[in-house]
């Protein structure tokens, strides 16, 4: 009966338009708007994306105008008085194909309502199924940071009324989550603030499982739209313990979380897309002070805490958090109270949070157990399979390139960081192809010179997307060992990338035949004997360099330039030949 | 009773004093548009009695035309006169497989409104897995029954479409609630079988006030899917027939595993259920024929005088059994509580002390959290209610929403278009559900409540001589002790059917003690049936004196209280004899 429910044919539900927004186009698509639209909410927060960056463009400009006076002056003495004190929950999409609670598609590029099954757009007498196949990326995630998984967790519905919860509540883990106590630490690289600790063990809560709400869109003054293909979809909730203590703090924690979810294939896309989202908790006490009354989950002595809903970038959790730290601190220090409230922030007015429901009219979300579904059951054995396959994140990885293969932390940061982590798939290939010697450098560390500039640059001049099939690694490991063998001088080998980067695809010693790249190495006679004829035809500049000073170095480099030129092609190794132009050319000893 | 016997008439022209003649026909309409039904129409209507929300039809709105009617009646008698059975117009009638469905199970060809004004005009896209099944066996769905909204009442009278009564006038009853309308379908004798819901006792209420039988599953047994909630911890499917010969004929096709379903029980569960039912009779060598394949009574002729129960399987075996195996019945001592109504004490221990002249033991028990089982039922089922109701908004489906109630300055959402659209009672049980659900007041009343349904469990498992087989901790002693018994035997409402007119001065709070004896099964999810009592030899049967008797099983032991039931109840000469009496199954 189920696969009945097809794409499209409950209800009709009828689509965006894709490309023409415009009212005529969106009316002659959805010939039942009402299923679709409701009456808009006087919510400032919904306004169109397009009058959002504009108001943002004019907030920036008047600000810039303005000389930005938000800062004052004495700021950092008055903050040394004060303790900042950040916890975060961040929600994550998983990277399912299904939805947690129907077999719905959770593509995202489907058509607008196009993967929705009954449950996702709560039709009366549809039931959750749950799907297993999340638990996947949720326990990868869970595993990556640090957590215990906990063998019996359960889901209950969070309630409250908005267009884009279908149902009238969120299905969530509130009382029981499947991860518990995990943590993360975060180092100087990870780009904490100036005031902050060397390292910084942030404590997670709990991580757990729930459902995503549908889109939005607003459509005009009186009407939204409704997408309900993200409805239902898996997500996780990630509650931090309020261990943080600086904005750069906070947002390097989410960047660094965001950087563990993808490194362990549990999300697909990052904030940039809207796959992260972040609610920041902020509150700040006097340094000196230990009567600070609030707690947080083991965690005493605090100040009153905000939270900030809906954070959507790394710089936003930043810009944020600063922000209210600065107006919870001129608050107290006017002799103010900080309210328990929820606010908001918005492009449009950066630099400040703005309140968007205080504690009296805070939602009491009536938790309470879902009745349709039964506890979820989670076995040791798929946790130890998954401890066991878990892929390294990025700190280990790191840690791996630095040591084993010996890599300044610059190029290995380089290689982690490019191209969703291919390029580092690339360089371990090249390298596993070659053999290991005592000679230096090390093979590792020259293939990463290969993988990393040389190739780098030549993509970065032809303006090409990279690919690991421009050049065979195979091809490239070739390269490099006949370059540790001296059979190829420098020039030459970076001749025969080029030729490769092409997209010669004959094999190396081809094209090093077809090409007489090969080097012979001269005897030391040859050398001799070059050397001699090179400095007979420029006797002024031997001289030159014979009497030293200023412009000596630069006409040895002429003279060297001379032997390689008359030398042959590719036979002269230009060290050896500046060695022996050298010593030919003492500079006069008095 | 000369005063009753006219109120007979007033209330029941067509089925106790007009000609036989006339009844048949009437029946034969109801029939003949279910089984005509090549061209479907949904027809909005009220039926008679208001049993019905919506019918199909076999073409023709209902005020059309009697012309119509007649030549579908003539094609009737045409193809009744080729049929097998062509003697009696009634047994061409009684052939046909008609099922009426109440209006909270969602069917693709009619609209599905749980008789509320919210969900006007909704027809969703899924059959209910019931629905499916009903119909891959070949039977047909007449129409969709009238209810109390989303199954909240107890006396079908909190309709949207109107309410549900039994009889006319100032003299008509309540038929129960909330499954009233199917309940009256039957008693009507429109369909010879009904589906309904059993949240606290919504199947057996309304079967004890119309003189039907009507049984509630253990929970999980029948699929939910397809459903449309109450409260889903405690909805199940119930089956109202007019005798349990056809409840358990239908029991055993819904009786499946449905992976839609995440409450089905599932196959590994059934099994264990099965071999514990197994063990526990080869430990006591009896023999009782539960798997056999039962017959609905109402299809084929049968010979005068027997019972469904005879017609169904060999006379020998049938002999062997009612003679071969008695049980162990328990009385709770607390459900003889001062308010029970005189005539529903006496029918009790009518059927006590019949079944105690058959052999059975009576064993008084004692099942200390009864009382509050009441209200720690009237706490759960609302609050699961008030969030499964929070879904209609008027957003995706439903009555669309207008100016009137669309969002509005003062930061409400639905509010306006929920307020216009749920009923009286509706709106009760949301507030309530929702304000035991509340930070505040949860732990006083939502966690008490879900306590107490565990004392409640807790005080069958302890009478029962069959261990719940799905508990690993309870008993599987097996040992018939003193104490423990087979199955217990209580009434299943404390009154007789009241009046309509009564009803209208009575507070929410006396209408939910109606259920006092319903809801315990239904919190620790036995099964339970309801079937009318022995009648009183010296007093006539009349509606306004149905008195119900509720057999209570283990769980799991479904075919143990379906086949006790009509064995040891109904198929005592004395039981039939009073059947005789009542009107709704009046035979001509």
């Amino acid at each position: 009966m189920l696969q009945r429910w097809t794409a499209g044919r409950f209800l009709r539900l009828p689509r965006f338009a894709r490309f023409d927004l415009t009212p005529e186009a969106l009316n002659k698509r959805i010939p039942q708007r009402r299923l679709l639209s409701t009456t808009k909410s006087p919510n400032a927060e919904l306004a169109p994306l397009r009058k959002q960056l504009k108001d943002a463009a004019r907030a920036d400009r008047t600000a810039r105008h303005a000389g930005v006076k938000a800062t004052c002056t004495s700021k950092a003495e008055t903050l040394s008085q004060w303790e900042l004190t950040v916890g975060i929950e961040i929600h994550a999409q998983l990277n399912t194909s299904v939805k947690l609670f129907s077999y719905a598609s959770a593509e995202y590029n489907e058509h607008p309502n196009a993967s929705s099954w009954p449950f996702d757009l709560a039709v009366p007498g549809s039931q959750p199924l749950f799907q297993p196949a999340v638990l996947v990326p949720a326990l990868r995630a869970a595993l990556a940071l640090k957590c215990q998984i906990q063998s019996r967790s359960k889901f209950d519905r969070k309630h409250y009324f908005y267009h884009d919860q279908p149902a009238g509540y969120q299905i969530t883990q509130f009382y029981e989550p499947f991860a518990k106590d995990g943590r993360l630490v975060l180092t100087p690289q990870d780009g904490l603030g100036h005031k902050d600790d060397d390292t910084i063990e942030v404590g997670i809560k709990q991580i757990q499982l729930e459902q995503d709400t549908a889109r939005t869109q607003e459509q005009d003054e009186h009407t939204s739209l409704i997408d309900f293909n993200r409805s239902g979809h898996a997500l996780i909730e990630i509650i931090s313990l309020p261990h943080l203590h600086s904005p750069e703090a906070a947002a390097a924690y989410v960047r660094k979380v965001q950087s563990i979810l993808h490194a362990v294939d549990a999300t697909t896309t990052g904030m940039e897309l809207g796959g992260l989202r972040a609610d920041v908790n902020v509150s700040v006490r006097r340094t000196d002070d230990r009567s600070a009354r609030h707690s947080y989950s083991g965690v005493t002595g605090l100040g009153q805490r905000t939270e900030i809903k809906n954070l959507s970038s790394f710089k936003a959790v930043e810009d944020a958090v600063r922000a209210e730290r600065d107006r919870q601190i001129s608050v107290l220090e006017a002799g103010g109270v900080v309210e328990g409230e929820t606010r908001g922030w918005s492009l449009s007015s950066p630099g400040i949070t703005r309140r968007l429901r205080g504690k009296e009219g805070e939602v009491d979300y009536r938790y309470m157990p879902d009745p349709d579904i039964s506890p979820l059951y989670i076995d040791e054995s798929l946790v130890t399979h998954f401890q066991r396959t878990l892929p390294p994140v990025p700190e280990q990885l790191l840690d791996m390139l630095c040591t084993t293969y010996g890599l300044t932390i610059d190029d290995s940061r380089a290689l982690l960081s490019l191209d969703d982590g291919t390029r580092l798939l690339y360089y371990q290939d090249v390298v596993s192809r070659l053999y290991t010697d005592t000679a230096q450098p090390r093979p590792s560390v020259q293939a990463a010179n290969w993988v990393l500039h040389e190739l780098g640059a030549l993509l970065t001049t032809a303006s090409t997307v990279w690919s690991p099939d421009l050049v065979d690694a195979q091809q490239m490991a070739d390269l490099i060992v006949l370059q540790r063998e001296n059979k190829i001088t420098g020039p030459s080998a970076k001749r025969l990338l080029r030729i490769l980067f092409d997209g010669d695809k004959s094999s190396v010693a081809e094209i090093v035949r077809r090409e007489d790249l090969l080097f012979i190495s001269m005897t030391n006679e040859e050398y001799d004997e070059l050397a001699a004829r090179v400095i007979g035809e420029h006797q002024a500049e031997a001289d030159a360099v014979r009497q030293g000073g200023k412009r000596s170095s630069g006409k040895l480099k002429f003279l060297l330039g001379q032997m390689m030129r008359h030398g042959g092609r590719n036979r002269v190794q230009a060290q050896k030949a500046e060695e022996v132009l050298q010593s030919k050319l003492k500079p006069n000893d008095v | 009773m000369p005063r009753v016997t006219r109120a007979l008439q007033q209330s029941y022209p067509r089925f106790i004093r007009s000609s036989p003649g006339s009844y048949r026909i009437n029946k034969a309409i109801a029939s003949a548009e279910a089984i005509a039904s090549t061209q479907r129409r949904r027809v909005q209507l009220v039926g008679r009695h208001g049993a019905f929300i919506s019918r199909t039809s076999s073409g023709y709105e209902e005020e059309e035309d009697d012309q119509q009617r007649t030549s579908y009646l003539n094609e009737l008698k045409g193809a009744s006169a080729k049929s097998a059975y062509t003697k009696d117009f009634q047994q061409q009638i009684d052939h046909a497989k008609v099922i009426a469905v109440k209006d909270n199970f969602v069917t693709e060809r009619l609209p599905t409104t749980c008789a509320s004004s919210i969900l006007n005009g909704f027809t969703g896209n899924a059959e209910s897995t019931v629905c499916r099944i009903l119909q891959e066996v070949g039977m047909d769905i007449a129409g969709k029954t009238n209810m109390d909204e989303f199954g909240m009442g107890s006396h079908s009278q909190n309709s949207a479409y109107g309410p549900v009564q039994n009889g006319f006038g100032k003299n008509a009853q309540s038929p129960g609630g909330s499954s009233g309308g199917s309940a009256m379908a039957v008693a009507d004798g429109i369909v010879s079988i009904a589906i309904g819901s059993d949240t606290g006792g919504s199947v057996r209420l309304p079967a004890a006030y119309t003189g039907t039988v009507g049984f509630k599953p253990s929970y999980g047994r029948i699929s939910r899917n397809g459903l449309v909630p109450y409260a889903n911890s405690l909805d199940t499917v119930g089956i109202i027939a007019r005798n349990t010969n056809d409840v358990m004929a239908l029991f055993q096709i819904l009786d499946k595993y449905d992976p839609a379903d995440p409450t089905s029980l599932r196959p590994e569960s059934r099994t264990r259920i099965h071999e514990a039912r197994r063990k526990r009779q080869v430990d006591f060598g009896h023999h009782y024929l539960e798997s056999e394949d039962v017959k609905f009574s109402f299809v084929g002729p049968r010979s005068k005088g027997e019972t469904p129960a005879e017609t169904s399987m060999p006379r020998d075996r049938y002999k062997r059994y009612t003679s071969g195996y008695l049980r162990r019945i328990g009385v709770p001592n607390e459900y003889n509580i001062a308010e029970m109504h005189p005539v529903v004490r006496q029918a009790w221990l009518r059927t006590l002390s019949m079944l105690a002249n058959k052999g059975h033991t009576i064993v008084p028990i004692s099942l200390p959290n009864t009382k509050l089982a009441l209200a720690a039922y009237y706490v759960l089922a609302p609050a699961e209610a008030s969030s499964n109701l929070a879904k209609y908004d008027g957003v995706r489906y439903g009555t669309p929403r207008d100016l009137s109630t669309a969002d509005n300055e003062n930061g409400l959402l639905y509010a306006n278009y929920r307020g216009e659209h749920f009923g009286e009672e509706v709106k009760r049980r949301i507030l309530l559900g929702t304000f035991t659900l509340s930070a505040a007041a949860k732990d006083n009343y939502f966690v008490q409540a879900q306590k107490v349904r565990r004392l409640v469990q807790q005080d069958f498992n302890n009478v029962f001589a069959f261990g719940h087989p799905l508990l690993p901790h309870t008993r599987h002693q097996n040992s018939s002790s003193d104490r423990t018994v087979d199955l217990i035997i209580v009434p299943t409402a404390p009154t007789p059917p009241p009046k309509i007119q009564d009803l209208e001065g009575q507070s929410p709070v006396q209408s939910y003690i109606n259920d006092v004896f319903t809801v315990p099964a239904s919190l620790a999810g036995l099964p339970a049936i309801s079937v009318p009592a022995a009648a009183d030899e010296d007093i006539p049967a009349t509606p306004d004196r149905h008195v119900g008797m509720q057999v209570i099983g283990q769980y799991g032991d479904d075919l143990n209280v379906l086949n006790f039931t009509r064995y040891d109840i109904e198929g005592t000469m004395n039981f039939d004899e009073a059947r005789e009496l009542t009107w709704s199954r009046k035979r001509m």
